[in-house]
């Protein structure tokens, strides 16, 4: 596999970020506009997150959503509930994240592919019922009507609601760049390469003494809990949750940004979910039909653009640095 | 009280059976091209709305039998262009395993929300393949279960006998086992990846019509039946037909009590726990081949 080196992969994501961090100049008026860019921060973390797991770690998780909104949910609940600090409260949402990844990821991890593909999905897809049922709404996730009144996350006096978007763009701006340093720290350090040789031979890695299951459960916890992280943040932004979240559009939607990135092309996924958002929101006017489009997208995608937007690039422009050829126009 | 679990136990068959016929379609695909079909659930609704086009929006002729006669082949069809249009072309590459699960789930939504702009959100019910009950003492068993029964198993040793005794049945078992091997021996592997898809479209598009009658029809209605379906599959064994038909009666068994006793919405959550119990300490299943 083609590995970006670390000065490409930096330079990549500064030009990402270093746009985004001056877009609320151009479109700060905008509600609607900083929403979107607030969204496509998120999601490049989960996205990110996905990334890590599918194309560097080997993992098919399926999960993902069901992770982001597990956080979501824990950090609700620990602040309406509790009455925890949001800032607290996200981070043990995090925790309640990873900690539901070991779970999932104990008996699943050690097994193929597909095994671990279906238990993921069967997460996400238990999910719903769950929350709904007489013993979510025990624990707080008000059954099916959701959670309405979340409260915003406050720091040095600054209130992050729905209602001052210039914070909360800046808020998940950090967040989403120290996720992406966390997670380009374990691609390119030992960890990364231990999942290298674990793809490429699992037999010859495992007699080097790399241990594939335990590698991986540990990317699987870190990954669960950066997701459930950014999913804390939305719940605690948007002020509401529903169960709406967990269909399949969504995930669709967030396996697109993967596609248009290019799996384990990971500055790409921050890419991919920055052009999908936006793209789904333009879609927003076909109403019934988006999750059509959405359907057919993937189709298409997964069939044409085998390598994602940085494979493209990388075709058409044979330099050695696409990232740094291609930011011009980033 | 006996007569009740008497009930229970033949709702029991009657599921298991379709379940059956299921599951052994999915245990199939995967054992044969090492396909993960996320859109199976989708091909569940299609041969439901298949036969509620048939039976009530055009109102055939000849019922059932005709809806079988005409869906077969529609679904063989269906299944073998995706299979050619959308997986094949993913084949050559290394990361195809994981490209099929994601072009089939964008498959599922497209299909799901294409259901629900054709032919609306709501329930479409069909009429039952047979009416009347049979009554043995104090026992009720409505000739529609015994029908689905019947033609379920039928379904499952039909399928039994192309595997056994055709040409093109052997070939799929020769590209099962070693596909390699097969292509030196001059069998078509792609026509059988494609064909064995098309079969296994048929298999779930006939649970669809069969499940449709006692369960309805609707555009997101597949997805259950998807998480059954590989439930059943791996508890068990991936790619053993015998082990999924055990393991198909036995859920089958596990949803009507658990559903009797604790409610519908438990089931799930039953068949999750038995998934992870298996998983846990018997990763192949109850008799898999590939672990």
């Amino acid at each position: 596999m083609m590995n970006m080196n670390w000065k490409s992969m930096s330079a990549f994501m500064a030009v990402i970020f270093g746009v985004m961090a001056i877009m609320p100049l151009f479109v700060g008026g905008s509600d609607h506009l900083m929403h979107i860019l607030i969204m496509c921060l998120i999601w490049a973390i989960v996205a990110s997150c996905w990334d890590l797991i599918m194309g560097f770690a080997g993992i098919f998780s399926f999960g993902q959503v069901a992770f982001f909104v597990i956080g979501a949910y824990a950090s609700a609940i620990f602040s309406i509930q509790f009455g925890i600090n949001p800032v607290a409260a996200m981070f043990l949402a995090g925790m309640v994240a990873a900690a539901c990844g070991i779970l999932v990821g104990l008996p699943c991890l050690r097994l193929k592919g597909a095994y671990i593909a279906l238990v993921t999905f069967a997460v996400h897809m238990i999910l719903e019922p769950f929350l709904k049922s007489g013993m979510g709404r025990a624990i707080g996730t008000g059954g099916s009507q959701g959670i309405m009144t979340i409260p915003p996350m406050e720091l040095f006096g600054i209130v992050f609601s729905a209602d001052n978007k210039i914070a909360v763009f800046y808020a998940a701006l950090l967040l989403a760049v120290v996720c992406s340093i966390i997670i380009m720290l374990v691609i390119r350090s030992f960890w990364g390469t231990a999942f290298l040789a674990i793809k490429d031979s699992k037999d010859f890695a495992a007699s080097l003494g790399v241990s594939a299951f335990r590698h991986k459960l540990v990317v699987f916890a870190l990954t669960s809990f950066l997701t459930g992280l950014a999913g804390a943040f939305y719940g605690h932004y948007v002020g509401m949750l529903s169960t709406r979240m967990l269909g399949i559009d969504l995930f669709v939607m967030l396996m697109i940004m993967l596609v248009i990135g290019g799996i384990g092309k990971f500055p790409g996924a921050i890419l991919g979910a920055i052009i999908t958002v936006t793209a789904n929101e333009m879609l927003a006017p076909l109403g019934p039909y988006r999750p059509l489009i959405l359907g057919a997208m993937v189709v298409v995608l997964v069939l044409l653009l085998p390598d994602g937007i940085i494979g493209l690039v990388r075709r058409f422009i044979p330099g050695k640095n696409p990232a740094d050829s291609r930011s011009p126009s980033g | 009280m006996i007569y009740e679990y008497l009930d229970i136990f033949i709702s029991g068959l009657t599921i298991g059976s379709v379940y059956a016929l299921m599951a052994v379609g999915l245990t199939l695909i995967y054992g044969v091209s090492r396909a993960f079909n996320f859109a199976y659930g989708s091909f569940y609704s299609l041969g439901g709305y298949i036969a509620w086009i048939f039976m009530v929006a055009i109102g055939l002729r000849g019922g059932y039998a005709m809806v079988f006669a005409l869906a077969v082949p529609l679904l063989m069809v269906f299944g073998y262009l995706t299979e050619k249009a959308i997986i094949a072309p993913l084949r050559r590459r290394s990361d195809w395993e994981v490209k099929v699960m994601m072009i089939t789930l964008g498959l599922a939504l497209f299909m799901d929300n294409g259901f629900q702009v054709l032919f609306g959100p709501r329930m479409k019910s069909l009429p039952p393949i047979m009416e009347g009950v049979i009554v043995l003492g104090e026992v009720y068993i409505t000739k529609q279960d015994m029908m689905i029964f019947v033609l379920s198993i039928s379904g499952i040793l039909a399928f039994r006998w192309i595997l056994n005794n055709t040409r093109t049945g052997m070939a799929v078992r020769a590209v099962a086992q070693n596909p390699n091997g097969a292509k030196i021996v001059g069998i078509p592997k792609d026509k059988i990846f494609a064909a064995t898809f098309g079969i296994s479209t048929v298999m779930v598009g006939i649970g669809g019509i069969l499940l449709a009658q006692k369960y309805f029809v609707s555009p997101m209605g597949g997805w259950d039946i998807l998480v059954k379906s590989w439930v059943i599959t791996a508890f068990g064994g991936m790619g053993s037909i015998r082990g999924s038909l055990y393991a198909a009666f036995l859920l089958g068994m596990l949803e009507a009590f658990v559903g009797y006793w604790f409610g519908m919405s438990w089931v799930l959550f039953a068949l999750f726990a038995v998934l992870l119990a298996t998983l846990a300490i018997r990763p192949q299943g109850l008799m898999g081949k590939w672990g």
